[in-house]
């Protein structure tokens, strides 16, 4: 379990995240929505104490950070580094042997070409992939489904029920609502920085109206479109 | 045009301040950083020192010919040919002004007229070609940095090589120096904090890692050159390792160095502190445990130790 209270965090004077308090219980996947610069990757990346912060971050497992995994929006990859390198890599850093990393490639990735060449999709199943073969406890995806293709994405949405079935904690953002309502068991809110609403599954169609609605308002009539 | 090698300027000089170095002074020191590079060169080298100089050259001016910053050139500007051919020959100067002073006239031509013709090169993808490393199983940095220098150790062998042939010891010596130079360069690069954090080590623990990987890995790549410059000038063979063992302490220091300013680049600090270790280095005695101590503050951070 993953326990916030509390939590603020400040770039300079601006005050990006304001009194988060939310438990991240195991086996359930969690979905954080709200708009671009609301504080969704912030919140991700104090979880996994990259960021300095005000307030409480516990958690069960003894030290989060050695069990998490943690996939960004924009996976950084080094110039020359190979797919299959970069596996190596991060399963090094947590001590995982890894006999057959060929086997294990479920999206066919060109594993023996440089990571930096791939495609947005592609970066982002091999991050997923990396992330995947250490063996973690609990998970954070930061848009896990941008720009994965459809046949792709069909196989994240399996694998993040599958980490549910495994007992595992997942936290996902995603700017594709059918993502997050096919995958989560909650769904949070996050409004410049607060946190403005909680919503269990049975909620989550009443959910997508209301963002619907405040979302749009009436902006598309703004545009005058003929 | 003339905006464009204005804002060149400002990023230089941007890149001084970043160092904590005062403008002026970072070009009085570049300047004589490479006078003594090009004297050493020449001293050490005396029969290949112009075509390895030569190569330096063109090596600094192939830096410019990336095919995105060349279509990026391309599209903003009209007079692009007129503006690369500026921008290699700016480069080139200081090779060409040494030759000059060095009475290796012949060269000054070849060096232009190469420099001219390297505006026309690009690199593209098609150069991206994935080039295989003996060291994949602990990426990444000798696999990235062997990749992208693998062909100074061809040279360099050829070097140790040229100095059994000729018998000149300090030749032999410059070859160790460029493979370990070359090395070094591997710790430049400051990695993405992930590529830190992701670690499941202690402070301590990663910092010893770094530095087992790094010493086997240069030892391996030397370990041709050391061989055979013990078995040709058994006699020096003792310098030959002192000369090893200063080599592998300079890159112990500067990976503490690289993290104990991470997650920021080296500062002036870090750089005068392995300046003086170059010029004494019996002062490596006391920067290492410097450098540990200030790596370990730092990395604790991060790998929440």
């Amino acid at each position: 379990m993953i326990k916030i209270e509390n939590l603020y965090k400040y770039y300079g004077k601006k005050e990006v995240l304001k009194d988060i308090n939310i438990s991240f219980e195991k086996g359930k996947i969690y979905g954080v929505v709200g708009e671009n610069g609301s504080g969704k990757t912030t919140l991700f990346r104090c979880i996994a104490g990259l960021e300095k912060h005000k307030g409480e971050i516990s958690s069960d497992i003894e030290k989060l950070k050695n069990s998490l995994g943690l996939l960004f929006t924009e996976p950084y990859f080094f110039s020359k580094i190979t797919g299959k390198e970069y596996i190596q890599l991060l399963s090094n850093a947590r001590g995982v042997k890894l006999a057959n990393i060929e086997e294990k490639n479920i999206f066919d990735l060109p594993l023996n070409e440089y990571a930096s060449s791939y495609s947005t999709g592609m970066k982002k199943k091999l991050g997923l992939l990396a992330v995947l073969l250490q063996e973690n406890d609990c998970y954070i995806f930061d848009e896990p489904f941008n720009g994965v293709d459809i046949q792709s994405n069909i196989i994240v949405t399996e694998i993040i029920h599958k980490l549910k079935e495994l007992g595992k904690t997942v936290i996902m953002s995603s700017h594709i609502f059918s993502t997050l309502s096919d995958t989560c068991d909650e769904i949070y809110m996050l409004d410049k920085g607060e946190l403005v609403k909680r919503v269990l599954k049975k909620d989550f169609d009443e959910l997508e109206k209301e963002m619907k609605l405040v979302t749009i308002g009436n902006k598309i009539e703004m545009l005058n479109l003929k | 045009m003339k905006e464009y090698f204005l804002l060149q300027y400002k990023m230089t000089n941007r890149k001084f301040v970043k160092f904590g170095i005062p403008i002026v002074i970072g070009y009085i020191l570049l300047l004589f950083g490479f006078i003594w590079a090009s004297e050493y060169l020449f001293s050490k080298t005396t029969v290949l020192a112009k075509y390895l100089y030569l190569l330096l050259g063109l090596f600094s001016v192939s830096k410019l010919s990336n095919r995105g910053r060349n279509d990026f050139l391309k599209s903003y500007f009209k007079e692009y040919n007129k503006l690369r051919i500026i921008e290699n020959c700016i480069v080139i100067f200081p090779f060409v002004a040494y030759f000059l002073y060095k009475g290796i006239l012949l060269f000054i031509p070849v060096i232009i007229i190469l420099a001219i013709l390297m505006t026309l090169v690009k690199f593209n993808r098609a150069f991206n070609y994935t080039i295989p490393t003996p060291f994949s199983k602990y990426p990444f940095e000798f696999s990235v940095g062997f990749r992208k220098t693998f062909y100074i150790f061809p040279i360099a062998y050829y070097v140790a090589y040229e100095s059994i042939i000729v018998g000149n010891f300090n030749l032999g010596l410059f070859s160790i120096l460029l493979i370990y130079a070359v090395m070094l360069s591997y710790y430049s690069y400051v990695e993405n904090e992930y590529y830190v954090w992701s670690y499941k080590l202690s402070a301590k623990d990663f910092l010893i890692r770094k530095i087992k990987t790094g010493v086997y890995y240069s030892v391996l790549l030397s370990a041709p050159v050391v061989f055979a410059l013990g078995v040709s000038f058994y006699k020096e063979l003792e310098l030959i390792l002192s000369f090893l063992l200063i080599s592998i302490c300079f890159l112990v220091t500067i990976i503490l160095a690289k993290y104990s300013a991470y997650p920021n680049k080296m500062n002036l600090s870090q750089g005068v502190l392995i300046a003086l270790g170059v010029l004494v280095p019996p002062i490596f005695i006391g920067i290492i445990p410097y450098f540990y101590l200030e790596s370990i503050k730092r990395l604790k951070n991060i790998l929440h130790d």
